[in-house]
């Protein structure tokens, strides 16, 4: 009967890095009109047990953009399905479903940013905030030959902390990883940063 | 951070996440549940767990979560932060089943039958009830259940 269907949204996809997920979507264009999108989500649970039974995004309901955060409701390590419809006034478009279901054991772990400081002997790493789920494995040692790698696991966040009281005239090394417990990985370390201490050794 | 129920050991759930989702849901669940005189997870069911039986326990205990509790429950949930937390609930929940891997071979031998026993005390009080107050109480007593598998989480 010639009445024009609003066109559902097409080319779903997640891009998940560090644990924060965005749902991204070709978007629907109607010339002078405003369409907003609607996200939901079903976890390994629903799809089990009733699979009927869909759950509207927290950010998304409604999106003004093709994109939605889903990083809140992402909250257990099983596969989500998602799905996204258009709107344009009373008018809705049908679903369309992410086409493999998103697990956030996938997000991609990048090497975490560093700021290695000395405060006079001592050496301090500050490191950037990337939220609760983060622990940080920070590796440093004293360049010299034979040095032992010492390790420590810092959890809090974006606040400097004391690695080492340093020698005069000595250089040391700093690299550091993340590891996220909820999906057991790590991300590969960063590059290592080095320090130089002023002054000569004292004698003994 | 990781849970050790006697043999069964399990990582990838962070606890403080559980908490968080049952005190959105909280004050919604347990005004509904109108029969205060009655506890399901009762103190002679989590008192005492040995490490033997905890693995046994919680694997039955979440297993009849997911199946009657949730299941039934999660339709009538109308509002919009109780499914959302109820997701993040059951879906945990599944998670923690899938790694919990009790031990069928000395089923006969250590922990088990004295696990099924509580369990059964549970499911009995709570087949007592109208299954839909049932629901409502057992889902009320989640911070119940989580206190007692705080014990086995260590960070």
């Amino acid at each position: 009967d010639g009445v024009a269907v609003l066109p559902p949204p097409y080319n779903l996809s997640v891009q998940s890095t560090n644990m924060k997920h965005l749902l991204t979507w070709s978007p629907v264009s109607v010339p002078g009109e405003i369409i907003h999108y609607f996200v939901e989500y079903q976890g390994e649970y629903e799809s089990l047990y009733m699979s009927h039974v869909w759950i509207p995004s927290s950010w998304c309901s409604p999106a003004k953009g093709p994109e939605c955060d889903i990083t809140d409701d992402i909250t257990a390590t099983v596969p989500y399905n998602l799905r996204v419809r258009a709107t344009q006034g009373s008018e809705t478009s049908a679903w369309s479903t992410l086409k493999h279901p998103f697990n956030r054991n996938s997000t991609i772990l990048t090497p975490p940013v560093m700021e290695i400081t000395k405060d006079g002997f001592h050496l301090v790493i500050k490191l950037e905030d990337l939220g609760p789920q983060f622990e940080f494995l920070v590796a440093y040692w004293r360049r010299e030959p034979g040095a032992k790698e010492h390790v420590k696991v810092v959890r809090s966040r974006g606040i400097p902390v004391h690695l080492e009281t340093m020698q005069p005239g000595a250089a040391y090394c700093v690299k550091v990883r993340t590891f996220v417990k909820a999906i057991g990985r790590h991300s590969p370390f960063s590059q290592a940063e080095c320090v130089k201490v002023q002054g000569e050794t004292l004698p003994l | 951070q990781e849970f050790q129920f006697g043999p069964c050991r399990v990582e990838g759930i962070t606890l403080q996440e559980l908490w968080d989702a049952f005190w959105a849901i909280k004050d919604i669940v347990q005004a509904k549940d109108n029969i205060t005189s009655v506890r399901l997870l009762r103190k002679e069911i989590l008192q005492n767990v040995s490490d033997a039986e905890s693995c046994y326990l919680i694997h039955a205990l979440l297993k009849f979560y997911l199946n009657t509790i949730f299941k039934n429950y999660h339709d009538k949930a109308a509002d919009f932060r109780v499914r959302k937390s109820f997701s993040t609930l059951a879906n945990n929940f599944v998670v923690l089943l899938s790694k919990l891997q009790p031990s069928q071979e000395n089923k006969r031998f250590s922990g088990h039958d004295s696990a099924r026993r509580r369990f059964l005390l549970f499911q009995r009080a709570f087949k007592q009830l109208d299954i839909e107050a049932a629901q409502t109480k057992a889902l009320g007593e989640v911070d119940i259940l989580l206190t007692w598998m705080e014990k086995f989480y260590h960070l």
